[in-house]
């Protein structure tokens, strides 16, 4: 196998960080989160996976999709698409796996989405694979490994003194260019991986559609956004048009997060709200991860990661629901 | 007789006589973890437990439950709810601003020595305790139907609020600076919002779908906006319980900034939130009658 | 399907509004002129799609196309002042700019109805997106067979199209029914709800498409109405309605269950919209 040493892949990030924009895992006021780096030795170490996932370096939290500018009857719009490239460092194979459930929706299905795209055409992803599992990861269980390559452009694994390199695709290929790797005998590590658990199969959720489970599971929520924001594949958005500058007639067309959790997501101009109950909104998220997306758009909408587990402070899981249903179908 | 069996036997109770449709406590799920539970069946009061991990506070399901629904607006069942005593002071606060009467709701409060730091995110009830309860000298609720543990005072002494005293130590510009690198890391995910008795407006002046006070972007101006006025708003309302902290995504620290106006209301008014059903002196209510 | 503004599916086309008509209290019609590449994209658009229309400043929200290509190149728009962006668009006038974004949606089958009878129910600003399809038959008269109208509003001020009505009745093997919830002293026709109207027609479901476009409590009664008349599902054809974001498939918003409103609808046989996962009401 090639192998890149500790002090030759911290060389490497100081440069890419240097030519174009690094981003890594680095601690925010003790928060562990994906944020641009000038110096790999502010990338953090020794982590599961920080609390947001890589979606946003995508799909931002907020976007900018194009300028509006009145004069007198004439209207100017200019579209503003998203420019320089990124490269993202140590990303887990949930989070690339999240990225290619996103593709389906964006670039794979017509009309594709052209700020996406664009993101994902100038975006190489460096990815680490996880030594174990976390407590609330279940990649295993969503078809995917914690050391599973197939979705990054370059794949990393801890190995003595540094990691072993695989470079993925040609754009990975392309950016290992000029970087020293050695030739190592032997194989890459086994990673410590917890047991895996049932769920059914997609066709069985509509059959559970109108259990009473749904009202009951779903009356602690909260209807935050935590399991939507957090999340490597939930994809919802509003537009808006919003005012640019005080005072003159300049706006921008944004869009931004939005979830199914809120209580407002499907209220019409008028008032009607057709998901006004929490159970409805809770089955709609569920349904929509585990039977909408992959009816419309092929793979399934959750890689694994166990984020919204870990974040929810009503302890609303994911896990919980599919063994629920796993044990009714039995 | 542990507390736990107390509040079960008090629910099956309830629940077998009528006396309420609904007991709101908290039970642990399979990872271990507590959290909130809704008890309909006295057959089912065996869920419910208490421990140094109970830190939701479950008054924030209140005003849904108990608002009247349906198309003749009939009355909602009573419910019985176990609380803290700074949960309590919420219903006060909740009753004060006439979101429901008294006889719907059935108290069970319990006497607290804190709730352990993790709680409600971890398997955890022992271990050094959350901030907030660090802070605190309050052992007893402050209204009750019934009290579950000694009324006695726990002679706790309240630790200093070490971060507060720093945020008063700063400039205003430096504070300025604090607040907008907190809020650079908001996602607008609404958690502290949602987990407040006291954030109870139908729609939230901040999610317009015409964004007439604030736009939708999640940003920093207008997440500033937010921050700053949700706290605004709850001047005077605030009961200190830091949920609001405790489930933000991001750990930004939220009840210090309400933890800071709490404070001016005492020594502006000697006004503490919720330690009797009155509104706070800087709200308004309007009823047509002389407002 | 869906057309895009230099590929970029979020990008409206400038359109000019050529005309502002007022039809019924907070009820306009706008008459769009495509610039800027629209045309090309709107040139062959069908009976029940819909388009993205833009306030600029405000936002943007879909409506019903309410014109056909076959009657010029101009975009026709009916727009009830209800949001935010609908009285942005009432404050506009004519020569005034908007953005339009489509055609976008599904339509109706119109060529697999030749030959066959077609029962029309229009209710409220519903009957906005069916007036292509009666356009359709009238610009097609011999491909179709008996034409019947059922036109409805709560209050006769608020009937649409209504100086189209002399032209629809003019026109052979076509009637025209209309009724109102409440009716004004001038009033001489039906007063009840569609549904009544359409009991006391009882129209035969032999050779009989039936579509109908309404607020979704009007559609599900309807649907029952027709069923005791004797119509399967495949013979009738609606179309829903959900709250929707980019109209292409893209922000999650508009499903009912696992079909997109913007994408696998709006027009759906009433076969479909029963097989819903979710209710459409």
């Amino acid at each position: 196998m090639d192998v890149i040493t500790s002090g030759a892949l911290a060389s490497w990030l100081d440069r890419l960080a240097a030519e174009s924009t690094l981003i890594a895992p680095r601690s925010v006021e003790g928060v562990l989160l994906y944020r641009p780096v000038t110096s790999s030795a502010d990338i953090a170490r020794d982590f599961t996976r920080p609390v947001l996932s890589i979606k946003e370096f995508f799909f931002p939290a907020t976007e900018r999709l194009l300028t509006i500018e009145k004069t007198g009857q004439t209207i100017t719009l200019q579209q503003t698409l998203p420019e320089g490239k990124q490269v993202i460092f140590g990303v887990r194979p949930c989070d690339a796996r999240g990225m290619k459930v996103m593709d389906a929706l964006f670039i794979e299905t017509s009309p594709a989405d052209t700020y996406y795209a664009s993101r994902r055409e100038n975006t190489t992803l460096i990815g680490l694979a996880c030594k174990e599992m976390g407590e609330s990861c279940f990649c295993t269980s969503i078809g995917g490994t914690p050391d599973d390559h197939r979705d990054m452009d370059i794949m990393l694994t801890e190995v003595e003194g540094g990691y072993a390199v695989q470079a993925v695709t040609s754009k990975g290929k392309a950016l290992l260019e000029g970087v020293p790797l050695q030739e190592r005998p032997g194989h890459l590590p086994k990673q410590v991986i917890t047991a895996s658990f049932p769920f059914p199969e997609t066709a069985y959720w509509p059959l559970r559609f109108n259990d009473a489970y749904w009202e009951q599971m779903s009356e602690r929520c909260l209807s935050c956004r935590i399991c939507a924001y957090v999340c490597p594949t939930c994809r919802c958005f509003d537009i808006r048009d919003e005012p640019l500058a005080v005072g003159k007639d300049q706006y921008e067309r944004i869009r931004c997060w939005d979830s199914c959790a809120g209580e407002a997501y499907r209220r019409i101009a008028g008032g009607h709200n057709p998901r006004a109950a929490k159970g409805q909104r809770l089955r709609n998220r569920f349904f929509c991860k585990f039977y909408y997306y992959p009816q419309q758009y092929g793979p399934l909408a959750c890689t694994g990661c166990g984020r919204c587990v870990d974040a929810c402070p009503v302890n609303i899981d994911i896990t919980e629901v599919m063994s629920h249903l796993a044990e009714v179908e039995a | 007789m542990p507390y736990t069996d107390e509040i079960q036997a008090k629910a099956r109770e309830l629940l077998s006589r009528g006396q309420t449709a609904c007991v709101i406590g908290y039970e642990a799920g399979p990872r271990g973890r507590v959290r909130p539970a809704f008890i309909y069946s006295p057959d089912d009061a065996g869920r419910l437990v208490w421990n140094r991990g109970c830190t939701h506070n479950l008054t924030t399901y209140l005003c849904q439950k108990l608002r009247p629904h349906g198309h003749n607006g009939s009355k909602p069942g009573r419910v019985a709810i176990v609380v803290k005593p700074c949960d309590s002071r919420a219903i006060n606060v909740l009753l004060a601003e006439n979101q429901f009467s008294r006889d719907q709701v059935y108290i069970i409060g319990v006497t607290c020595d804190g709730i352990v730091e993790g709680a409600g995110f971890k398997s955890i009830t022992e271990g050094p305790l959350q901030k907030r309860c660090q802070q605190c000298s309050e052992h007893v609720p402050v209204i009750y139907d019934v009290l579950i543990g000694q009324p006695a005072p726990s002679g706790k002494t309240s630790g200093e609020d070490k971060d507060l005293a720093r945020l008063e130590a700063m400039s205003p510009v430096e504070r300025a600076e604090f607040w907008l690198s907190q809020f650079d890391r908001c996602i607008r995910c609404y958690a502290c919002r949602q987990a407040c008795p006291m954030c109870n407006c139908p729609t939230c002046l901040y999610e317009r779908d015409d964004s007439l006070w604030v736009g939708a972007g999640i940003r920093v101006d207008e997440k500033r906006t937010f921050h700053l006025g949700r706290a605004y708003h709850l001047a005077g309302r605030c009961v200190g319980c830091d949920e609001c902290e405790r489930v933000c995504p991001m750990q930004i620290p939220i009840g210090l900034l309400n933890r800071k106006l709490a404070k001016e209301m005492q020594t502006m008014f000697g006004f503490r939130a919720g330690v009797a059903p009155v509104p706070s002196p800087i709200t308004t209510i309007l009823n047509g009658e002389g407002s | 399907m869906i057309d895009t503004n230099g590929n970029n599916p979020l990008m409206p086309y400038l359109g000019r509004l050529v005309e502002v008509k007022d039809m019924a209290p907070e009820i306009k019609l706008f008459r769009v002129e495509l610039l800027n590449g629209g045309r090309e994209a709107f040139a062959s658009y069908r009976p029940g799609q819909f388009a993205f229309v833009s306030a600029f400043g405000i936002g943007e929200a879909p409506f019903g196309l309410a014109s056909t290509p076959q009657r010029g190149g101009t975009l026709e728009f009916a727009v009830q002042r209800l949001g935010s962006v609908t009285t942005g668009l009432h404050e506009l006038g004519e020569g005034d700019i908007v953005g339009v974004r489509g055609p976008m949606g599904n339509w109706f089958p119109m060529e697999a109805f030749r030959h066959k009878d077609l029962l029309v129910l229009g209710g409220g600003i519903g009957g906005a997106p069916l007036r292509p399809v009666i356009q359709t038959v009238l610009d097609n008269r011999p491909d179709y067979g008996h034409l019947t109208i059922l036109w409805a509003a709560r209050h006769p001020s608020l009937l649409i199209f209504r100086d189209e009505y002399a032209v629809w009745r003019a026109t052979p093997d076509t009637e025209l029914h209309l009724t109102v919830d409440q009716p004004d002293p001038d009033w001489d026709q039906h007063v009840g709800l569609i549904t009544d109207l359409l009991e006391e027609l009882a129209p035969s479901p032999k050779n009989t498409i039936a579509i109908t476009c309404g607020p979704p409590i009007m559609i599900y009664y309807v649907d029952q109405v027709l069923r005791k008349l004797g119509f399967a599902p495949e013979q009738s054809y609606v179309t829903l309605e959900a709250r929707m974001h980019c109209g292409i498939g893209k922000c999650g918003r508009c499903n009912l269950g696992d079909k997109l409103i913007c994408v696998d609808g709006p027009v759906f046989s009433m076969a479909e919209a029963g097989d819903l996962l979710e209710s459409f009401l």
